[in-house]
């Protein structure tokens, strides 16, 4: 069963009859079809293995799609040529469980380092990775090292090195799993802010709590397909809809 | 601009990525040293080598064709004149009887010889200049079928020596080749592998460099470059090994074997502490360029 969303807004993702098998026969995506608007909030949830983690590769574009096809913002991803997928992923603002910050590198040098790749002038990396860091609320944490902030402040970091290009997609894979529920909340507060600035968030996530509170569209995927598809949904139904399939 | 912030970046990374694992860099710096030491010696024997074929070469391509005594001049005059306008022959000299014997006197190893001869019993010769060595048997033969020639002793070819040394060299050109190459291949090997470890000890920030989207050869460059100075760096310093030590074995050689024409030739530093340095540098980007192609992948 393929379930999609009815929105009426232009469609920022597209994935079109997807299917992922990898070389050792793993079907990890089967079928799948799935549309996200510009400006929508979006949890996948899922049980481990159901294939969110290769969804999230996929549109990334660190893997291609065995069939079907994945447009982000008009560009097919499998046609995509390995030169201009540096300038794609400049569009998306990746998010991590481990956080991914460079250790030797203080706050301001891992949100600056994402424009230094790029090399942008002295003065622009000063100003955007300071306005960054001011965004997710750690103005005070400019020459502070990851071994020395806590694991919300790390996240922070972390997406304000993934806000310092104004992504208009921001990719979170299990952006609260290593956190405690207070700092969860936090960071999920900040995802929020930055979907009502106006990018478009999807957010592979465990935790119920904030896929039940908050009441975003939640789209379920198991055994590698989409089994649900709500515009306000809770996770339990997700999980239940999974349960029914199996 | 942006390019200029690019390789600066570049340099910087790489520069810290060299000393970040500085005993595996060092390593591969020694090693690659030891590696174009032996290609710099064999560098050095084989134009040392090429200098002593070369004396030799000249003396072998002139051919002395000794005149019967009772040949008369102008058939001595004809044959010079035939000689000097075969395109194969660069010059020909005529050494009468009487210079024949001043310049055998002349000589100190002959003196206790020259003290003992009566009259003067040397033949008056052509001297044949040849332009190529493997032409001098041709020439050799002519001279041997001229009626004027000594019917004794007509010419003072040495076929077999000539044919010996011109395999000689051809022998020495392939292996100093061979050897070469193989010391190449080991060192674009090592280098390689130094900078897969690099790529190993920077595996987080490559991942991140990918995530923010830079480019690919933003990411592979300083590995490039790393490679670079490692091959400088090791050029460098087998250069400094070897300039330290040519001279110093070059008096010693010569004066343990006198009699092999060796010789310390000061042109032929400049041309090999180019070639060293350029070919660390090229070592070093060439095996870099390998190892990130392999494992460097945006």
């Amino acid at each position: 069963m393929v379930l999609t969303a009815d929105f009426s807004q232009r469609p920022l993702i597209s994935l079109q009859h997807v299917w992922k098998r990898y070389a050792n026969g793993t079907e990890a995506l089967r079928d799948v079809e799935l549309t996200v608007p510009e400006g929508d909030f979006l949890f996948l949830v899922g049980a481990s293995g159901a294939g969110k983690s290769t969804l999230i590769r996929l549109l990334v574009r660190e893997e291609k799609p065995t069939k079907g096809k994945i447009f982000v913002d008009g560009q097919e991803l499998g046609r995509m040529k390995r030169r201009h997928l540096p300038s794609y992923r400049r569009k998306v603002g990746l998010v991590f469980q481990d956080f991914k910050l460079l250790p030797r590198l203080t706050a301001f040098e891992n949100v600056a380092f994402a424009l230094r790749v790029l090399g942008e002038a002295g003065r622009v990396v000063q100003a955007r990775s300071k306005d960054a860091l001011e965004v997710v609320g750690l103005s005070n944490k400019h020459d502070t090292y990851p071994r020395e902030m806590s694991g919300g402040e790390q996240q922070r970091v972390a997406i304000a090195r993934a806000l310092v290009h104004s992504p208009r997609l921001i990719v979170a894979d299990e952006p609260t799993g290593n956190l405690d529920p207070a700092t969860g909340w936090e960071i999920m507060q900040l995802f929020l802010q930055i979907n009502q600035r106006g990018s478009t968030v999807l957010m592979a996530t465990h935790n119920r709590d904030i896929v039940d509170v908050l009441r975003r569209r939640v789209v379920a995927i198991d055994g590698g397909q989409v089994v649900r598809d709500d515009r306000a949904g809770g996770y339990h139904e997700a999980l239940a809809a999974s349960a029914l399939r199996a | 601009m942006k390019l200029w912030r690019h390789l600066l970046f570049a340099l910087n990374s790489a520069w810290q990525s060299f000393w970040r694992s500085a005993a595996v860099s060092l390593a591969a710096t020694a090693t690659v040293t030891l590696i174009l030491t032996m290609a710099g010696i064999n560098l050095l024997v084989g134009h040392t080598l090429a200098g002593v074929l070369d004396q030799y070469r000249a003396r072998v391509s002139v051919i002395s064709i000794s005149v019967a005594d009772d040949t008369p001049l102008t058939t001595v005059t004809d044959f010079e004149d035939q000689l000097r306008s075969d395109p194969r022959v660069v010059g020909v000299s005529y050494l009468s009887k009487d210079e024949a014997l001043a310049r055998f006197q002349a000589d100190p190893v002959n003196a206790d010889i020259a003290r003992q001869i009566e009259g003067n019993p040397l033949a008056a010769k052509l001297e044949v200049r040849v332009g190529k060595l493997a032409d001098v048997a041709a020439i050799d033969a002519l001279a041997r079928q001229w009626r004027g020639a000594d019917r004794n002793d007509p010419t003072d070819y040495q076929g077999e020596f000539i044919a010996r040394m011109l395999r000689l060299s051809a022998w020495l050109n392939l292996a100093g080749v061979v050897i070469l190459f193989v010391l190449l291949l080991i060192s674009i090997f090592i280098v390689m592998n130094t900078i897969r470890t690099a790529v190993y000890h920077r595996r987080h920030e490559i991942e991140v460099m990918k995530l923010v989207g830079a480019t690919e050869w933003f990411v592979r460059g300083p590995f490039v470059l790393e490679g670079i100075l490692t091959g400088v760096l090791a050029g460098g310093l087998a250069l400094g090994g070897l300039l330290l030590a040519y001279r110093p074995f070059v008096d010693r050689f010569h004066s343990d074997l006198f009699f092999v024409p060796l010789g310390y030739d000061p042109a032929f530093v400049g041309e090999l502490a180019r070639d060293v340095l350029v070919a660390g540098a090229l070592l070093g980007a060439l095996g870099s360029y390998i190892g990130v192609r392999r494992f460097v992948r945006v």
